[in-house]
């Protein structure tokens, strides 16, 4: 938390790449994965959500950022009439995430109460090729000395080392394909800044895809021939982090070896501002209320998170 | 304290909600016939004005460090009796307290005792002291020091405890006993007894000056051209203290005198006051807190 991702990369041994994996950019750039006229509904969305929703003049966080997910996934899922597997999913809240990992010497846990989870039948195919992967062995992670990687967390009694994905065995939609988080606290001191937010995201994939991994793969730690992926959409109702992140070991006692990869375009504005009430000087309209800056690219990168590993 | 505690919960009822704050383990209420005998007792041999303990305006309970901000009460100048002590305090902007670590070689648990870095992250303004701190990370704690000058956000500052036979070159900002420093260098946060903590020299822009060392003391020169000796494994700053240029702000308006909690002086002219004119005095005496033994002539 304190230095954000680049902390959160120490923690799980991970190399960063700037932007989105290349076959996620591919299904952005592939017309035949849009929805016809789809600016026009997703501003419809954006107004539903921040201007008609509610009783008061202005919603709150707290009211338009779920509003506003919930419309998106609805959106996202309008795309099963051409692709049927699509209903595969499943979504799933308040669900508990526990995963416990060593990192030289340092034992680590992840627990509690996630985000949103969208689950599916069959897993998404890994993203980085091999080369790339082995590429990641001379990447150095890097330290902060004089400052321990581990500042700034809390410091707890284990008395269970505990693995668990949150869901019993035999369930079908087992593997873990996006989270969702939702930073929707009212006043802006609770909320997570951006990198904060990403440097969460991060962690909280890390540990699904590692309990995901130990439910698979026994608890040994070795590197994985099929890497696991899991993706990650993190938002405060107006600005968009999207995360890709690869398993490719669960060998982080040591230092060196094969690192995991994680892709993270960061900062996407899906509108720069949304007018509840007309400004008005001297009696004339000034700014009538409505969406500003609307950017249809942050949509189509969140679809083509939806849509991966189905296409 | 806690025999103190036990006196004000013998006094009042009334802080009944205050108790819950105290670092003390809560001492079990008596039940209510005896403090009501207790109260009782005591409310017989008051008969006049004596000043009682109002509220108890002490809000330093904290015992944890944090580094986020505490929230503090005013005083007003009044002590605990709830009568004025000092004169011309009063109003003001409200404050946040930081906690600010004066012990500069305060070891993390589970450190070994030796010479360790830590990184400058931030250096603000402080509300309740005159100089700027400083928001230092190492290993796995952050705390809050009095910043030296030209101390930017990223510097590496040193804190050692290790007295070498040849003085170390320090740089601005490290912490280093003063048997380690050479002859002459600036230094600031100085403390009197080794581990007290730093209570000298941290005012803005305030400097001493390492004078002499004599057999297992030091001799530092405060800013009031006091001298001072202290033993010499006592750990000082190096360099000024921040904010350089804090005496010669301009006020500018009474209202800005307000702001920073000072009520006006009276404005009656003391005619044998004194106040006016040069002053010169001799030097007071150098003040020692290094117990020597008494060396016994004759013999």
């Amino acid at each position: 938390v304190f230095q954000g991702v680049r902390q959160a990369q120490w923690l799980t041994k991970t190399k960063l790449v700037e932007g989105l994996p290349p076959s996620v950019l591919s299904i952005i750039d592939d017309p035949a994965h849009q929805l016809e006229d789809y600016e026009e509904r997703v501003k419809r969305v954006i107004s539903h959500a921040r201007l008609w929703d509610t009783t008061e003049a202005i919603p709150k966080r707290e009211h338009y950022c779920p509003v506003l997910f919930e419309d998106l996934i609805h959106l996202c899922r309008l795309m099963s009439v051409k692709y049927p597997s699509l209903t595969k999913r499943m979504l799933a809240r308040n669900y508990k995430i526990a995963a416990t990992w060593e990192r030289e010497s340092i034992l680590l846990q992840v627990r509690g109460l996630n985000g949103i989870l969208m689950n599916s039948v069959a897993p998404i195919p890994p993203v980085a090729s091999k080369e790339e992967i082995l590429a990641t062995e001379e990447h150095v992670l890097e330290t902060f000395y004089p400052i321990s990687p581990t500042i700034d967390l809390q410091e707890v009694n284990v008395y269970q080392e505990l693995n668990s994905t949150g869901f019993r065995d035999g369930y079908p939609y087992s593997h873990p394909h996006t989270l969702f988080f939702l930073e929707s606290a009212n006043i802006r001191p609770n909320r997570f800044r951006p990198e904060q937010l990403r440097a969460k995201m991060l962690m909280f994939a890390f540990g699904n895809a590692l309990a995901k991994a130990k439910v698979l793969y026994g608890n040994d730690p070795k590197v994985l021939e099929q890497p696991i992926v899991v993706q990650s959409v993190g938002t405060d109702g107006q600005l968009f982090q999207f995360m890709v992140f690869q398993l490719n070991t669960t060998d982080l006692v040591s230092g060196d070896g094969i690192k995991n990869l994680v892709w993270i375009d960061s900062d996407q504005n899906l509108y720069e501002k949304a007018q509840c009430i007309s400004v008005v000087k001297k009696r004339v309209v000034m700014k009538p209320a409505g969406i500003y800056g609307f950017q249809p690219d942050t949509f189509k990168k969140f679809l083509a998170l939806y849509l991966h590993g189905t296409v | 304290a806690a025999g103190l505690c036990r006196a004000f919960g013998a006094l009042l009822l009334s802080a009944a909600p205050l108790r819950a704050r105290f670092p003390v383990p809560p001492l079990f209420f008596p039940p209510s016939g005896m403090a009501g005998g207790v109260l009782a007792a005591v409310r017989r041999g008051l008969g006049g004005s004596v000043p009682r303990c109002t509220t108890n305006p002490l809000w330093k309970c904290r015992v944890k460090y944090t580094v986020r901000p505490v929230g503090m009460k005013k005083t007003g100048g009044r002590d605990h009796t709830g009568r004025i002590r000092v004169r011309g305090i009063g109003g003001g902007h409200k404050r946040r307290y930081r906690m600010i670590d004066f012990q500069r070689l305060r070891y993390e648990e589970g450190a070994p005792p030796e010479p360790f870095t830590e990184k400058v992250i931030n250096v603000r303004y402080d509300p309740c002291r005159s100089a700027d701190i400083a928001l230092v990370a190492g290993g796995n704690r952050k705390r809050w020091i009095i910043a030296t000058e030209n101390m930017q956000p990223g510097d590496i500052i040193k804190n050692s405890s290790h007295i070498g036979r040849m003085a170390v070159s320090a740089n601005e900002g490290d912490a280093y006993p003063l048997g380690a420093l050479p002859v002459g260098t600036l230094i600031c946060n100085l403390e009197s007894h080794p581990g007290k903590g730093a209570q000298y020299i941290r005012a803005a822009g305030t400097c001493g000056v390492l004078l002499r060392k004599v057999n297992g003391t030091a001799i530092v020169q405060l800013p009031s051209k006091r001298h001072m000796q202290v033993l010499e494994t006592c750990v000082a700053t190096v360099g000024r203290v921040s904010n350089v240029n804090h005496n010669k702000r301009v006020i500018g308006k009474a209202g800005r005198n307000r702001w920073l909690g000072k009520r006006p002086h009276t404005g009656l002219w003391h005619r044998k006051g004194g106040w006016a004119g040069r002053k010169i005095k001799p030097l007071p005496p150098m003040k020692s807190y290094v117990n020597l033994p008494r060396v016994t002539a004759q013999e």
